[in-house]
């Protein structure tokens, strides 16, 4: 070896081993050592090929190099991994050596390249299989509901159940923010190809007056304002899944129409006479006990016979157990990402809170609690103090929402939140970031709300 | 009775099964959750004994199996992963039509560097196939024309893992 190619070799921290004809190592320098005592049992005079079985089979060619009648042989990311310890990869050239009859082996640890490459082939081929291969869709999404315990393995497997039936009609239950939506929109990519449509209507969000046009869609000339024809979700949804999201709060009138829709599996544009297919999976949703509001009439039984087909109840995120930190840690990665912080996981109070409370507002709740505390912290673990609920320090299983009432002569909502405001920036000395952690709300959501009250 | 250590390829599109495979047949475990590879890793493992056709000699093959990640250039390096080898398996998705027509590149390929290997073509994820003719003619005409056999298997189940490898070993047969 020249001394340049010596001095090289040690300025990018490759290893150096020197065999001879019959693969027997003469020479192996320090960094061979260093390099190779993380992939096998340290590198001593004995044949190559039991240290490199990588070699096996191009013996010929490797003893051409040594002859000098090939130049070089090289093999990349060769990976020595075993079990779930961490990855390792090296990369190996052989050249001819100067003493005659003699090779030289340089060693390279490729680990951060390879895994550098392979994180971007894995994205890539995520990415073409979910759009082609269903069943590995169905994987990738039943892995997006996060959670070892057994309600949630329960829900997967039901979910990987009822995506074998893509016209069931589901009823999913459970609590405010107990991920209704998620399991909804992964029952339909697994049930479903990926260019089916999936179309959400939240019932609680539309005025009365709308919900109909919304729903089916109305002719030119329908009602005062249809200037032009409108296709409504139903139609949107052919060949997909329509998502009624808080369907216990459908008017009473319209349940009776979209009952009609699901019982014959047609419907009429408003102002039209021709019934249209609906070729529709319905998935609804409710945080409401719908055997109750049917016993106060305030849900038709018919229609809750017809959704409830087959239900799921997702789970409170109090009864995950130890999935709350795996949720917590997923949040945590997101809002790394968001806010470009490289906060590494949480201090053991903070883990005790968050696994003590009771989270009524379930993951909505613990999303906009752990992403309160990453605006505001500058460490890289989140520590308790950081972990702001229902807008005090957080107590571990202790849930302190106050019950509000409406007074008898009713309130005006936007008065109330207005004096709330008032209140926060007085407790504060009008400092917005701390009044705004009173509130529950980020920084730019109470700027928001202080331009809409004119407050600011 | 000879033993004899054998350098043997899997060769695929990505996401056939190869590294599947290779953890069913050498370590009799399945992964469900998809891990793309990259480069190359050898696992090492012994196969029951064999009696050559011709010789009528006893051997027993250690097969050195290069699970070789999905490949999108030839190059040296990747030449470098083929040569020396005695076989290879090389697997479509049977889920996947598609990764059919990658068998014939990576072959030619395969063979060019080691003109008389043995290849034998696996249809693999047998577990979720749902029976299609066209994707098995397919198959059938891609292995017809390396003059070997197609071997249908499911990593999952195990089901002819064991008879693919094993396949392979009696077809390279004798040390030469």
């Amino acid at each position: 070896m020249s001394d340049a190619l010596e001095q090289l070799l040690a300025y990018k921290n490759l290893g150096t081993v020197i065999f001879n004809e019959q693969f027997n190592i003469v020479e192996a320098d320090k960094r061979a050592h260093e390099i190779f005592v993380s992939i096998g049992p340290r590198l001593s005079k004995g044949n190559l090929l039991d240290f490199f079985p990588e070699l096996i089979g191009s013996e010929d060619f490797l003893n051409q190099i040594i002859q000098q009648k090939k130049s070089d042989f090289h093999l990349e990311f060769i990976n020595r991994s075993t079990g779930d310890e961490r990855s390792t990869y090296f990369n190996l050239l052989v050249l001819p050596d100067k003493q005659p009859n003699h090779g030289l082996l340089i060693l390279e640890d490729a680990t951060d390249q390879a895994l550098a490459a392979q994180g971007l082939n894995q994205q890539r081929y995520e990415l073409y299989l979910y759009k082609c291969d269903p069943e590995f869709r169905k994987q990738f999404l039943s892995e997006s509901i996060l959670g070892n315990s057994e309600a949630i393995q329960l829900v997967r497997e039901t979910i990987q159940k009822l995506s074998r039936f893509p016209s069931a009609t589901v009823l999913l239950m459970g609590e405010t923010g107990s991920g209704k939506n998620l399991a909804a929109r992964v029952l339909h990519y697994s049930s479903m190809s990926a260019d089916a449509p999936f179309v959400e209507i939240n019932c609680a969000a539309l005025p009365e007056h709308l919900i109909e046009s919304e729903l089916f869609g109305y002719e030119k000339g329908a009602f005062t304002h249809a200037v032009t024809a409108k296709r409504g979700l139903l139609e949107e949804a052919q060949g997909g899944t329509l998502f009624l999201d808080e369907i216990g709060e459908m008017p009473l009138s319209m349940q009776a129409k979209l009952l009609n829709a699901l019982e014959t599996k047609q419907f009429r544009r408003l102002g039209s006479t021709k019934s249209i297919e609906a070729d529709i999976r319905v998935i609804a949703a409710t945080n409401r006990n719908l055997q109750n509001e049917v016993e106060e009439k305030r849900f038709r039984e018919d229609l809750f016979y017809r959704l409830n087909v087959v239900s799921m109840t997702m789970p409170p995120l109090r009864e995950l157990g130890a999935d709350i930190m795996i949720i917590s840690e997923y949040l945590l990665k997101l809002f790394n990402v968001e806010f470009k912080k490289d906060v590494r996981g949480f201090t053991e109070d903070a883990r005790h809170i968050l696994l003590g409370y009771s989270w009524p507002g379930n993951v909505r709740e613990l999303s906009n609690c752990l992403e309160r505390a990453m605006i505001f912290t500058d460490q890289d673990t989140l520590d308790a103090s950081a972990l702001i609920i229902s807008g005090t320090q957080a107590r571990p299983g202790k849930h302190q929402a106050h019950q509000w009432t409406v007074p008898p002569g009713g309130i005006v909502l936007e008065d109330v939140e207005r004096q709330l405001i008032l209140s926060a920036l007085e407790q504060s000395d009008h400092n917005k970031s701390k009044a705004a952690r009173l509130l529950g709300l980020t920084r730019d959501t109470l700027r928001y709300r202080l331009d809409k009250y004119q407050l600011s | 009775m000879a033993s004899v250590k054998k350098k043997i390829c899997l060769l695929g599109s990505f996401a056939v099964g190869k590294t599947s495979l290779i953890e069913r047949f050498v370590y009799d475990r399945f992964d469900e959750k998809y891990l793309t590879t990259i480069g190359v890793k050898i696992s090492q493992k012994a196969l029951p004994p064999i009696q050559v056709p011709n010789s009528g000699q006893m051997i027993q093959h250690t097969f050195l199996i290069w699970d070789i990640a999905a490949l999108e250039k030839f190059d040296s390096a990747v030449m470098n992963y083929f040569r020396g080898a005695a076989g290879a398996l090389v697997v479509a998705d049977l889920t996947r039509p598609e990764t059919i027509g990658y068998i014939n590149e990576v072959c030619d390929r395969f063979k060019s560097i080691n003109p008389d290997a043995i290849v034998v073509v696996l249809g693999n994820k047998l577990d979720i196939f749902k029976e299609d003719k066209k994707t098995l003619t397919a198959l059938k005409t891609t292995a017809a024309d390396y003059e070997t056999d197609l071997i249908l298997t499911s990593a999952k189940t195990g089901e002819q893992v064991e008879q693919a490898f094993m396949n392979l070993s009696q077809k390279i047969g004798c040390p030469q």
